[in-house]
């Protein structure tokens, strides 16, 4: 992409030296909408009857930038940095949050897994807590990404499970099994998204870049385990409720029309601390580690326990697992 | 040391008729049953968990006290930690865990004991362990461990000195030390904890291995977590399936 998107606009460019110049679509489109806007900020400047104040003026132009970038994924280093500064200028001048994105990478030899122990969960739901908490998950649409299906003894299908309990747990003669993303080796949701704003990184977590995303719910259909969640509406959490902490491929401001899903708390589990999940269940059922570490305590379960994973004939490899004592 | 023997000295003058035992009775010194200290020292962090540490909200984690479990090894036999109870640590649970209803209150660690030393009451053969005696002093604790057999606070607290834990052989252990007297028994879940399919680690899967002991979850008189109403439930809209969203 041409980085003249990024100069200064000046209201006097003008197309003519615009067609001269090789730039493609979106880095003309850039050039013209920069120049509309230094327009209007032009018009304001000798015009008080515009109403407009210099702050609603920036987000003008930071949405207008926003609105030009190009795929997260294929962003240089410096894009990146570019995009994650004018999120954070944004959430401040929208919402008045001081906000911290990161954007930080994969760590080598670092492969995620997960493992979820079903005798021990009893179904409280801590973790559905902690995640929504933890992801700003949409506080109006009640958005949860885990699903704690209550089984009967005995029982292995899902669609005989019961995910809407509202009672006491345990209950008698049941067991509690968690779903969530499962960071698949193989993910169906990835291959179908027509516009490669999905994709697996390094380290095994499937993101989603919001702003590429056009909410065409392919990869809801293609996901065998339910992981993923529409945005019907624009996300709604209150201020003194926002995690600042953000990852640009995590739990950072989300819009209508997108996709999200769990990313293994990608924001803190790429600084080595454990997702919110596992951090917050109180009885211990949830085992988080990088599977490439043969020492590590995930490894530890999967050759030591009896382990099974859902669907697996479907062959997407998920890397999340449910033992037993 | 001093702050202990101050604070017992204290609850000695303010202790009305049932305690007045205590008054006149020399408190003997921690350690005299052959015990050895509890190396009071937070363990040195190295500086990528360090770093990691100084993220967190302080007071949560940045204080933890660590021990390494002697004797014992991780996957790959590798030295872990377990966290040592104090209030530092335990205010910080209860925020992280408050809402989970982990028997935080009755976690004594040997660090919080100092505030209120068992021994200040329990300090010789005229205050023997008894059943009957829990109704009076004890009230709050409903022994319930082993549910099957009879057992008396003798069956894990050592006579001679209640704050430490007897183990079968004869051998102590400190209140800290929890696992070593459960494992005698739950050998299994013991065998779990040390691999990481039991229990909890606290903060990261990289970098230095701090697990929680037995008794930070489980109330050790009552050791089954209880019942509890869940967080809500999610809102299926149109079908009830876990499709729907």
């Amino acid at each position: 992409m041409s980085d003249d998107h990024t100069s200064e606009p000046s209201p006097s460019g003008d197309t003519g030296s615009l067609l001269q110049k090789p730039v493609d679509r979106r880095g003309a489109l850039g050039m013209m909408l920069a120049g509309a806007v230094a327009g209007s900020q032009a018009l304001g400047a000798c015009s008080p009857l515009s109403g407009e104040t210099p702050e609603e003026r920036e987000v003008k132009v930071l949405a207008w930038r926003e609105y030009i970038k190009g795929n997260y994924r294929f962003m240089t280093e410096e894009e990146r940095a570019e995009t994650i500064a004018r999120l954070e200028r944004l959430a401040k001048l929208r919402g008045g949050v001081d906000v911290a994105i990161q954007g930080t990478e994969a760590q080598p030899g670092v492969v995620f897994g997960y493992a979820f122990n079903i005798s021990k969960c009893k179904g409280f739901r801590r973790c559905v807590e902690a995640c929504i908490n933890e992801n700003n998950l949409d506080r109006r649409a009640a958005t949860q990404y885990i699903r704690i299906f209550e089984m009967q003894d005995g029982e292995v299908n899902l669609d005989e499970a019961d995910a809407t309990f509202q009672h006491e747990v345990p209950a008698e003669g049941h067991f509690y099994l968690g779903t969530q993303c499962f960071q698949c080796a193989d993910p169906p949701c990835v291959r179908v998204c027509p516009v490669g704003a999905t994709w697996q990184e390094p380290d095994g977590i499937t993101v989603i870049d919001y702003d590429w995303c056009i909410g065409c719910r392919y990869c809801m259909a293609a996901c065998p385990y339910w992981a993923r969640r529409f945005n019907w509406s624009e996300p709604e959490v209150p201020a003194r409720d926002l995690n600042p902490n953000q990852h640009y491929l995590g739990n950072r401001a989300r819009k209508t029309g997108v996709v999200e899903k769990c990313t293994f708390c990608i924001h803190r589990t790429r600084q080595g601390r454990l997702p919110a999940c596992a951090e917050a269940c109180p009885t211990g059922a949830r085992v988080f580690g990088n599977l490439l570490d043969p020492d590590s305590e995930i490894r530890w379960v999967l050759a030591n326990k009896r382990v099974f994973r859902l669907k697996e004939d479907l062959k997407t490899e998920p890397r999340f697992w449910y033992f037993t004592d | 040391m001093t702050h202990r023997r101050v604070g017992a000295i204290l609850l000695c003058l303010l202790a009305a008729g049932p305690v007045s035992g205590c008054r006149e009775r020399p408190r003997p010194e921690r350690g005299a049953s052959g015990i050895p200290p509890v190396p009071a020292t937070t363990v040195p962090v190295d500086s990528a968990t360090a770093a990691r540490y100084a993220r967190l909200e302080p007071g949560m984690l940045g204080a933890v006290q660590a021990m390494p479990v002697e004797g014992w090894a991780g996957p790959g036999a590798r030295p872990f930690e377990v966290a040592r109870r104090s209030a530092v640590l335990e205010a910080g649970h209860a925020r992280e865990f408050g809402r989970v209803t982990l028997p935080i209150a009755l976690r004594a660690g040997s660090a919080a004991l100092s505030q209120y030393p068992c021994t200040s009451c329990h300090a010789g053969p005229r205050l023997v362990m008894g059943k009957e005696r829990i109704r009076d002093a004890h009230n709050n604790i409903q022994p319930r461990h082993p549910e099957q057999a009879g057992a008396a606070c003798s069956t894990c607290h050592a006579e001679e000195n209640v704050e430490t834990l007897a183990l079968r052989g004869g051998g102590r252990a400190t209140l800290d030390e929890s696992y070593r007297l459960c494992a005698q028994c739950h050998f299994q879940q013991a065998k779990a904890w040390a691999g990481g399919a039991h229990g909890k680690r606290l903060d990261g899967w990289e970098g230095r291995r701090v697990v929680l002991a037995c008794t930070d979850c489980h109330d050790p008189h009552r050791p089954a977590l209880q019942p509890q109403i869940p967080f809500r439930a999610p809102q299926l809209h149109r079908t009830g399936s876990p499709r729907d969203e």
